[in-house]
Order: C-alpha cells, then sequence, then structure tokens
C-alpha cells in the first residue's frame, strides 16, 4: 500500500463535499424562485393602522441598522476564518497583540452613537403611538376573559368603568367582532375580569395587556380608505388552557354604515326584553351543572321534540352557556351566557334526531359533551 | 508532571459510588453539576420535541390535552433554565476557576457539596407534578394570577411543587454564588492578582455578584406566591371571585428582577469559557483584556436596570428608560464581541472542535445581540412581544450563545477532567448538526412572529400563513435532537478508547493545565509562577519557571 500525500482529500470528503454543493445549489436556486416571499417575510404584515403605520417606518429604519451590522460584524468573523488558518508544521507564533486602545475606544464610541439614535427616534415614535386624543370619535371597552372576548360600546363622556350602551358578545363572525368606524378615532379600554390576557392585532404591529385589576388604554386610528376590511385579533398573554381559542375579529366600516349599525345595536339594546320563557317550555326538563368549569354529565340524551336545560352555573364571577352543535361543528342551538351563581331555563327548539355536541362556548377545551337526540 | 499525592488509606474506603457521593473535591462536585445538568437537558429536551411535534401541523395531532401542552413549555423552560443551563455553567465554574486561580478547593467545599446536592432534589420534585395531577402549566415565568390557586388558573399540587422547586435553586444558587465569591476573593495562587485572573474567572465572579443580589429577590417573590396560593396572601392577586387588593403587575416586577439578571448569569460564564477557547486555539492572547473586564462589570450592573424590557407591553411601566438602559447594555456587549474577533484576526487558527463552536456562539449570540434591539425599540417591541420573534430571539441568546459555549467548553475540557480527548470527527459531525438544526428551527421563528404568531398555543388556523415555517422548525428541532446522538456517543466511546490527553493537549495558557489530567485532589504539587494572565504561555517560551 503505497501512502498517499496527507494533503490529498479522502474519496468520502470529496463525496461530502459534492452533496453539500448540491444542497448549496437546491438551496440558493429555492431562494431565487422565491425571492420576494422570503424579502417580505422579513417585516411585519402592511400596517392597517396610522399608529401600526409608524411603528412599521421605526421598524424598517431598526431593520437597515440590524442588516449592516451584521453585515460588517459576521463578514469580519469568516474573513477571519478563512484567512487566518494555522498551516500543518507551522510553529511560529503570530503577533501577540495585547489590544489597541484607539480601536477599542472606536469601537465603543461608534455603537454608542448608534444606539444613542435608535433610542431617540424609538422615543419620537413611542410618543406619538402613546399619544391619546382628547377628543375621540368613539369608545369602546374590550372585555378578555377566559376565554372570550367581549366589546362595550360606552358613551362619549364615558371612562373606562362605565356603564355600557351595549355589548357586543360574539368575538368572531359577521353579527360580532370588533366593529370601528375607518377614518374615526377610536379610544380603546382594555379589561379583565380573570387574568392577563393581551389585545393584538397583527396588522396594527400592536398589542397592550390586558390586566385584572386596572384598566390600560390606548387609540386605534384606522385610515378611512380601509372600509370594509376585516383583521384578524388573538389574545397574545398566555391564559390558560384556552388561550389559543381566544380569537377576535376587527371589522372596519365606513362612518356612515358605523352610525347605522351603532343605532340599530342601541335600538335593540334599549327594546323590551321579551318575556323570559315562561316553565312551560315544550319538553322535559333536563338538569345540567356547570361547576369548577366542568359540566357534571358528559353525555345527554333528549326527545325530538323539544326539551328545556336546566342550568346550573356554580362558578361564581364566571360566566357558561350552552350550544349544540353538529357533526360538522355547526351551531344548532345557543344559549344565551350567564354568569355564576345563577340558575336558568334554556328552552331548545325541536331538533332532528341523531347525536350532537354540546358544550360550553367559553370553555370548549374544558366543558363539552355528547348529546343524543331521539 | 505532577503526580496523585492521596495515601492509600485515604483512597481505600473512599471508593466508586460512595465516593461520588460523598465527595467535597470541586472537580468532582463539578463533574457531578455537569452530568447532572446534561440529563436535564435531555428531559427538557423532550418537552421540547413534544410542543415541536404538535405545532408540526395545523390541528391537534399529538398533544391532544391542551393542559398537557402548557405543562410541556412550562417546564420545557423551568428544565433548560434552572436545571441545564444555569447548573451547567456552575459546573464549569466549579471546575475550572479554582484550578484556575491556583487554589486546592473551594473554599467551602462541604457548602459546595449541599449546594449541588440541592439539585437533583429540585427536579425530582418539579417533575412530580406530572404525577400529582399535573405539573405546572402557567409558563416558567409563571404570571400571577394565572398562577394562582383557582378554576382555569393553577388548581392542584404541580404550581407549588414548581414554586418549591424553584426556591431550592435558588438556595443552592445563593451558595454557590457565596462560595465562588469568597474563593476568588481569598484564594488565589501567589502573583494571581486580579488583573491576571482568566477571563472565566472574571465572568463566574461578575456572575456570582449578580447571583448573590438578585435571586433573593425571587425566592421572596416565591414565598409570596406560596402564601398567596396557599394561605390567601393577595400579594400578586388582584381580584377574581374571592376579592384581592394584590398586584398582577408586582409579581412581573419582582420576577423580572431576578430574571433579567438571570439571562447574564446563563451567558456570562459562557461567554467566559469561549474568551478562554478563542485565544488559545488562535495562539494569540485575548485582544483587549481590561476592556472585557470592564465590559463584563458592565453588564453585570446594567443587567440589573433593564428589568422591565420584559413588561413593555403591560401599560405599567415608564418605558424610555428602560428602553435606553436596554438599547445602552448593547455597548459593552459590543466590546466583546469586537474583541473575540479580533483575538481571530491575525491568528493561526487551528479548527478544532472547540474553535467551531467558539465561532458558532460567536455567529449565534451576535444574531441573538442584534435581535435583541428590536425589542428595545419600544413601538417595534409593541408588534414583536409575545410572538415567536421573543422565542427566536432568547434561544439565540441562550441556545446559539450559552449552549454552543457549553460544548465548546465540553470539548475543551474533557481531556483535562477525563485525561482523554474526546473524538474529533464525532465532534464535527456534531457541531454541523447542531448548528444546521438550531438554524433550521430557530431562524424561521422569526418570521412566524412578525407574521403575528403568538407563544404558548397549541394550534394555529391552517389558513394564517404559518405551516411552512412551522414545519421547519420542527423538522429542525429533531436535527437538533439527532445532534446530540454523536455527542453520547463520543462521551462514552472516549472514556473507554479516547486518545490520552496528556496534561496540556490544546497549548493552552491557563493554570488548569499545568497539572495532570485529571488533576489530584488539592489539584497542585508545583505551581509556575504567574507573572501575566498567561502563566503557561509565559512558561513554554521560558519567561518563567516551575518551583
Amino acid at each position: 500500500m503505497s501512502t498517499a500525500p496527507r494533503s490529498r482529500p479522502s474519496s468520502l470528503a470529496i463525496v461530502g463535499w459534492l452533496v453539500a454543493a448540491a444542497i448549496g445549489i437546491v438551496l440558493a436556486a429555492w431562494v431565487v424562485l422565491h425571492a420576494g416571499t422570503i424579502w417580505n417575510s422579513f417585516f411585519p404584515p402592511e400596517a392597517k393602522s396610522v399608529e401600526g403605520q409608524e411603528i412599521r417606518n421605526l421598524y424598517d429604519i431598526v431593520f437597515i441598522f440590524a442588516v449592516v451590522i451584521f453585515a460588517v460584524v459576521e463578514g469580519l468573523i469568516i474573513w477571519s476564518v478563512i484567512r487566518y488558518h494555522r498551516k500543518p508544521g507551522d510553529d511560529d507564533l503570530p503577533p501577540q497583540t495585547h489590544g489597541n486602545n484607539l480601536a477599542e475606544i472606536t469601537w465603543t464610541l461608534i455603537p454608542t452613537v448608534i444606539v444613542l439614535f435608535l433610542f431617540v427616534v424609538s422615543w419620537q415614535t413611542l410618543n406619538s403611538v402613546e399619544a391619546v386624543s382628547p377628543d375621540p370619535g368613539l369608545k369602546v371597552r374590550a372585555v378578555a376573559g377566559q376565554f372570550q372576548w367581549s366589546f362595550d360600546y360606552l358613551p362619549a363622556d364615558a371612562d373606562g368603568n362605565t356603564k355600557a350602551l351595549f355589548t357586543v358578545t360574539a368575538p368572531v363572525g359577521p353579527d360580532g367582532g370588533l366593529v370601528l368606524p375607518a377614518g374615526e378615532v377610536t379610544h380603546l379600554y382594555l379589561k379583565s375580569p380573570d387574568v392577563i390576557h393581551a389585545f393584538y392585532v397583527p396588522q396594527f404591529l400592536f398589542k397592550r395587556d390586558v390586566v385584572p385589576g386596572l384598566i390600560n388604554q390606548f387609540d386605534l386610528d384606522i385610515p378611512a380608505s380601509d372600509a370594509g376590511q376585516t383583521y384578524r385579533g388573538q389574545c397574545a398573554e398566555l391564559c390558560g388552557v384556552g388561550h389559543r381559542i381566544m380569537l377576535f375579529e376587527v371589522h372596519a366600516v365606513s362612518p356612515a354604515d358605523f352610525k347605522t349599525w351603532m343605532d340599530k345595536q342601541i335600538a335593540a339594546a334599549n327594546a323590551t326584553p321579551p318575556p323570559a320563557p315562561s316553565g312551560a317550555a315544550a319538553g322535559p326538563s333536563i338538569p345540567l351543572v356547570a361547576q369548577n368549569v366542568k359540566f357534571d354529565q358528559t353525555t345527554l340524551t333528549a326527545p325530538a321534540s323539544g326539551f328545556t336545560i336546566h342550568y346550573d352555573n356554580r362558578d361564581n364571577g364566571t360566566p357558561h352557556d350552552f350550544v349544540v352543535l353538529d357533526n360538522g361543528g355547526a351551531k344548532v342551538y345557543g344559549s344565551p351566557t350567564i354568569t355564576g351563581p345563577k340558575v336558568a331555563d334554556f328552552p331548545v327548539p325541536p331538533i332532528p334526531a341523531g347525536t350532537y355536541k354540546f358544550e360550553c362556548s367559553i370553555h370548549p377545551t374544558l366543558m363539552f359533551g355528547t348529546l343524543t337526540v331521539q | 508532571m505532577a503526580t496523585t499525592t492521596l495515601t492509600p488509606a485515604a483512597s481505600a474506603y473512599r471508593t466508586g459510588l460512595y465516593e461520588w457521593l460523598t465527595t467535597t473535591d470541586h472537580k468532582k462536585i463539578g463533574i457531578l453539576y455537569i452530568v447532572n445538568s446534561f440529563i436535564f437537558f435531555f428531559i427538557g429536551g423532550l418537552f421540547a420535541l413534544g410542543v415541536r411535534t404538535e405545532l408540526a401541523q395545523p390541528g391537534l395531532q399529538f398533544v391532544h390535552d391542551e393542559l398537557l401542552y402548557n405543562q410541556l413549555f412550562t417546564m420545557h423552560g423551568t428544565v433548560m433554565i434552572f436545571l441545564f443551563i444555569i447548573p451547567m455553567l456552575v459546573g464549569f465554574g466549579n471546575y475550572v476557576a479554582p484550578l484556575q486561580i491556583g487554589a486546592p478547593d473551594m473554599a467551602f467545599p462541604r457548602i459546595n457539596a449541599l449546594s449541588f446536592w440541592m439539585l437533583p432534589l429540585a427536579g425530582i420534585l418539579l417533575l412530580m407534578g406530572f404525577l400529582t395531577g399535573g405539573a405546572a402549566q402557567a409558563g416558567w415565568t409563571s404570571y400571577s394570577p394565572l398562577a394562582q390557586d383557582r378554576p382555569l388558573a393553577s388548581t392542584g399540587p404541580g404550581e407549588d411543587l414548581w414554586i418549591m422547586a424553584l426556591l431550592l435553586i435558588g438556595t443552592s444558587s445563593i451558595l454557590g454564588g457565596i462560595n465562588f465569591l469568597v474563593t476568588i476573593f481569598k484564594m488565589r495562587a501567589p502573583g494571581m492578582t486580579m488583573f491576571r485572573m482568566p477571563i472565566l474567572v472574571w465572568t463566574v465572579l461578575v456572575t456570582s455578584v449578580l447571583v448573590v443580589m438578585a435571586t433573593p429577590v425571587l425566592t421572596s417573590a416565591l414565598i409570596m406566591l406560596f402564601i398567596d396560593r396557599n394561605y390567601g396572601g393577595h400579594f400578586f392577586d388582584p381580584g377574581g371571585p374571592n376579592g384581592g387588593g394584590g398586584s398582577a403587575i408586582l409579581w412581573q416586577n419582582v420576577f423580572w428582577f431576578y430574571s433579567h439578571p438571570a439571562v447574564y448569569i446563563m451567558v456570562l460564564p459562557a461567554m467566559g469559557m469561549i474568551s478562554e477557547i478563542l485565544p488559545v486555539f488562535s495562539r494569540k492572547p485575548l485582544f483587549g483584556y481590561k476592556a472585557f473586564v470592564f465590559a463584563t462589570a458592565g453588564i453585570g450592573a446594567l443587567g440589573f436596570s433593564v428589568w422591565a424590557h420584559h413588561m413593555f407591553t403591560t401599560g405599567q411601566v415608564f418605558l424610555p428608560f428602560f428602553s435606553l438602559m436596554t438599547f445602552l447594555i448593547a455597548v459593552p456587549t459590543g466590546v466583546k464581541m469586537f474583541n473575540w474577533i479580533f483575538t481571530l484576526f491575525r491568528g493561526k487558527l487551528t479548527f478544532s472542535t472547540p474553535l467551531l463552536f467558539a465561532l458558532g456562539f460567536l455567529s449565534m449570540f451576535l444574531i441573538g445581540g442584534i435581535n435583541g434591539a428590536f425589542s428595545a425599540a419600544v413601538p417595534v417591541d409593541f408588534a414583536l412581544q409575545d410572538t415567536y420573534w421573543v422565542v427566536a430571539h432568547l434561544h439565540y441568546v441562550l441556545f446559539g450563545g450559552s449552549v454552543f459555549g457549553v460544548m465548546a467548553g465540553l470539548y475543551y475540557w474533557f481531556p483535562k477532567m477525563t485525561g482523554r480527548m474526546l473524538n474529533e470527527t464525532l465532534g464535527k459531525v456534531q457541531f454541523v448538526l447542531m448548528f444546521v438544526g438550531f438554524n433550521l428551527t430557530f431562524f424561521p421563528m422569526h418570521q412566524l412572529g412578525l407574521a403575528g404568531m403568538p407563544r404558548r398555543i397549541a394550534d394555529y388556523a391552517s389558513d394564517a400563513g404559518w405551516n411552512d415555517l412551522n414545519l421547519a422548525a420542527t423538522i429542525g428541532g429533531f436535527t437538533i435532537a439527532a445532534s446530540t446522538l454523536p455527542l453520547i456517543w463520543n462521551v462514552f466511546s472516549s472514556l473507554r478508547a479516547g486518545k490520552p490527553a496528556g496534561d496540556d493537549p490544546w497549548e493552552a495558557n491557563t493554570l488548569e493545565w499545568a497539572t495532570s489530567s485529571p488533576p489530584p485532589p488539592y489539584n497542585f504539587d508545583h505551581l509556575p509562577e504567574i507573572r501575566s494572565e498567561r502563566p503557561l504561555f509565559d512558561l513554554r517560551h521560558g519567561r518563567t519557571v516551575v518551583h
């Protein structure tokens, strides 16, 4: 066996380099083909509020500095690594440089100037984002409870604790969500009855915690041109087992549409409530107890001709409801929400025989069961 | 060079398991710390794999019980921070720092053993939550009122066990911190002045100051939370069904008053480790030794004034002050980065595994520092806080920084600890897998966070546009898991049949390489003269002699 020169790479190493090169080429091709998508993924979504646009401008400034600093420093690292190999058998010491005061002062001062600049521009944006209009067009209180959002619309002279004109209890869907007039400033109050939540709409580039025991507030200004748009929002602070289901929608509508909608909601809230259904509702009464965020039964059986749920919410201060879903997840019946301790009768109209799921829509991950209709 | 001075009588009755259970030798305790930390690294890693498996696709496929999901990420964070990174670095400090200052042991050897043995106990307490109806599930930050004992929050003993485990770990840290301070101040060898101490010793010193000043705040807060939960204390409970009067924000202030300095507790010793490794493998001194020391002290001091940058979105913080201090802490960090790079500059680099991991530290910590600047700009933080951006940021600091530093340190000091070299090929395979897997896992999290994906959710809408990036992160997570296999194989095979190391396999600079591998009890028979921060370099080049 001849002794190959030590410097010739082994066939294993050649295969390794070839594989690495192939992976590199595939990756490079993929990056080129998706360049636009990849570039956009380094930025937040297009901002849909005036405050969000200012935050986006600030993000772009910080991003430019970040990319330049990364390129310079990473470039220095890579260059040093490529340039300064120790060759085999080279036992000489390189120059034993212990430091250089001028260089060290330079790389202390330049970053100081950069971070002070970034601080000042971000402070300016902060003051603008945090500014509160003395005369907002609308005041809304978003209430975040485990695990559902509701939106209290407040009178013009309200503070965070004023009684609502009316409340939107469904956080999503065409009849629910946070409906806001585009082109007007909305002042939002945030209130939590239980744990900390956070109001977060990615397209506003903004979030604010909803802290029990205090009321946070901020202004939200959606440009008039965005009327008709819907934005998704979501709780951003871990609030328990149902954290991920705390979704909501923001509907931006034109001021005229908003006025029509608001008048209709106020009229509905002021209308004399229909007489409470008497105890003589059709069908038998089925008792169901909600306690410690659990139902006492996970299987119910009821006649197809209609029945009444005798609902006993024993959880002090916690809202529950009773919802029936079919196999496809569509809502067949939904009761009003009651906050414990309270007992109520929910008359359920006749529904076709079959197997359904029942749940508390506020705590669907914890309170659910099977309803068999015969 | 040095020979074992143990008398036969002393070793006869202290062998094997009994010796390891009762030892007060700082080297053995250091190894115990390191082994224990690696065990918890694997446990915490399994929790992370559970989380990543669930998030690979939209829909609930793997962890069907969402309470269990919350327990998984809570335990992942708690185990990795309190039972892996912090004790791992304490372990390296324990092993190396007394050797590097020429001391025979730590100042209080029995307290040293006590500090260690609290940790496995704490780990068992913490994990017992899974057997008692559910482990803690309020996140590793354990925000009140979610951590309170009430429905939909944290009922059951899991959270109490979490509190007790952290109390034990905190006590262990405080004892360890005092032990390090006394050792470093009082037990340095003749000639080892403060400004001749190796950088690792400096970082352990500053870390110990942080531990001693910050940890009592955490332990106090934990006791208050325990009183809240069990005796109706209402420190951190603002209301709820039974009334309250406490403050949810107060918990965040005291928790982060410890837990932000804890970030530096978790990264400063790793910085110290690569500051030992880069000069050795460049064959140059550390560039700007004194500037590096002052930057370390500066980070430690500034570290106490930035805690509320974790709370920018609470609406209850004096934002400009904490924003300014957070930006400023980039300056001493930048100084260190340039010192490291200019240590490489014009050096003669040998690309052994310790240097590869140290270079990985530089590149990844750079990203973790730069993406921190986004969060220091308060309005940008309003967009990024509590999204996957933050998960990316903290992992670039704590994994890209600390874990790569730990791996560099392991390959560097394993020969000293065991007398045997780790295998270089396996080390390089591990490095490549870990580096690729790490970036594949955590880089996409920046983009997920920008796209609006919140942390700590078990599922997401399939039309949110987050599917591909989540799948990439999950593949990366399993790549990281795969990278630990060559590590485990390497450690076990090298312990049996690794190349003998000799006293000083790396041509290193500091005193631990002046004694045998592994060193004898009480470390040194002879010490070289100490006339600079590189006593072995001086000795090798004939500037000093061994007495």
